[in-house]
């Protein structure tokens, strides 16, 4: 029970290492900000696992929802292509 | 270190400190700043993640509870039932402001760099040193 | 430059290395105890203990006390942070003002019709929180987030100019997100003024009765447990919270056009 969800809970680790990655050499920020949603997701998954609810109901509109939203606007307002 | 539990734990938390050692890079070194401002997101989100993992506990033979009680207690020996299994709420509570807290100053810096592109026309933050530009 | 670059990676990698060193060798304690603290053990035990009262506070789920009861001054600055930002981002955006008939109208005819679905289930998952945020996960920050994500949905989905046409507009934002902290304030001085009228003595922020405080407030509605001040500090606080993220969201996405019409022909950035 235990090593199944510390098991999830690390893979979710990895994959957010990986998206953090990519989303920190992307030179297109809106694949930076999807990047950075998925990064949101598995911690969402590792809050889950760490047994934090409270947490995951505020974090997932929080950081998924609304951050992306507000990034998005702000890149149609200025440019979209790091120089 | 033998016990995969332990190297679990280990794996998770050297993940996490790797995010952020990128995120410092990524405020650091890239010139856009909204590139910034993904980073400094990244950044936050990581050590609200640390919180709670610090919160966590194990309990042994089963999984730790969360800390709800699931029914009115009908004894005292209840209570101490529940703070023998369940996680530590206190960083819980702090996490849960902060994050909110987090959004209503990141929008406020999203509006700050909206001004900074009216002005100077661009997002790159090398050209504000060298004046006005246009 | 690049000079710069390499030597600012560096010393990030070499902190994370340290660092993990640092956590992993045992500077924290171990990770994981099988104890837990015993602040913690206290607030567990204290949470809903009808047998010691003057240290309780009388609600299911520990986070929900700690946020609004134990730590609740605390948490009243936070929402002040809050309400300072949102002031923030709406006068440094100034000259907004609701204008419809703009060239957009919002995404397809598939997109609206799923969201139309979609949106009751969300608001009542996000008041259903709100209101239950003493007996199950959640309270005033998650209901209010998921409000603001509906607002958010529904303006993107349906375009600005149909929440505006439905009468949204950002005074009546500011209105319900100063609302919620008024309501909030009285709630945390309800205690006070009646006991200022018992000529009893009482505490700011107090919920149960404490030692030398003999007043509480009611902690049972009909069957059901309503932690005292908590229901009503989780209904104001998702009501400023909703408003407040949606005011800011409403002024972020303002037009170009707007701004210069409502400048007129002011040379603006000089």
């Amino acid at each position: 029970m235990e090593t199944l969800f510390l098991f999830i809970a690390t893979v979710a680790a990895l994959l957010s290492v990986v998206a953090t990655y990519l989303a920190i050499r992307a030179r297109d920020m809106l694949s930076a900000v999807i990047f950075s949603a998925v990064q949101s997701t598995a911690y969402a998954i590792m809050f889950y696992i760490f047994m934090a609810p409270d947490i995951v109901l505020v974090y997932i509109p929080v950081s998924v929802g609304v951050l992306p939203a507000v990034t998005i606007l702000l890149i149609k307002r200025t440019e979209r292509y790091e120089r | 270190m033998s016990d995969p539990t332990s190297l679990m734990f280990t794996t998770i938390f050297i993940c996490l400190t790797v995010n952020i050692g990128m995120s410092l890079y990524g405020i650091f070194v890239r010139p856009s700043l909204v590139k910034k401002f993904i980073a400094l997101t990244i950044f936050s989100d990581t050590l609200n993640c640390f919180a709670i993992a610090l919160g966590f506990r194990r309990v042994v033979g089963s999984y730790p509870s969360i800390a709800v009680l699931a029914a009115l207690p009908e004894s005292p020996e209840q209570l101490s039932q529940l703070a023998s299994t369940a996680v530590d709420p206190l960083p819980q509570a702090l996490v849960l402001t902060a994050v909110v807290i987090g959004l209503a100053v990141y929008m406020f810096l999203a509006g700050l760099i909206l001004m900074y592109y009216r002005y100077y026309k661009t997002t790159h933050v090398e050209v504000a040193r060298g004046g006005r530009v246009g | 430059m690049r000079t710069r670059e390499v030597v600012i990676a560096v010393s990030v990698a070499a902190m994370v290395v340290l660092l993990a060193y640092a956590i992993e060798v045992g500077g924290l304690g171990p990770i994981a105890p099988q104890r837990i603290r015993d602040l913690a053990a206290t607030y567990l035990i204290n949470t809903y203990n009808p047998w010691n009262i003057t240290l309780s506070s009388l609600s299911l789920e520990a986070v929900t006390a700690i946020v609004w009861d134990y730590r609740g001054i605390d948490t009243f600055f936070e929402t002040s942070v809050l309400f300072v930002a949102i002031v923030g981002v709406t006068s440094l955006l100034r000259g907004f003002r609701e204008k419809t008939g703009l060239s957009s109208a919002g995404l397809s005819e598939i997109v609206k019709t799923s969201t139309k679905v979609l949106a009751p289930l969300i608001l009542v998952a996000g008041v259903a929180i709100a209101l239950h945020g003493h007996l199950t996960p959640g309270g005033g920050f998650q209901g209010g987030s998921f409000i603001a994500v509906l607002f958010i949905l529904l303006s993107v989905t349906f375009s600005l100019d149909y929440a505006i046409s439905y009468g949204i507009s950002s005074r009546k934002l500011l209105a319900l997100r100063s609302g919620g902290l008024i309501g909030i304030l009285v709630t945390s001085l309800a205690l006070l003024i009646a006991s200022l009228i018992l000529g009893v003595n009482s505490y700011i922020f107090q919920n149960m009765a404490r030692e030398g405080a003999p007043l509480s407030m009611p902690s049972w509605f009909l069957d059901r447990p309503t932690g005292g001040t908590l229901i009503w500090f989780n209904t104001f606080e998702a009501l400023a919270v909703a408003a407040g993220i949606s005011l800011a969201f409403l002024v972020l996405s303002l037009r170009e056009e707007e701004v210069e019409e409502a400048l007129g022909q002011v040379e603006w950035y000089e």
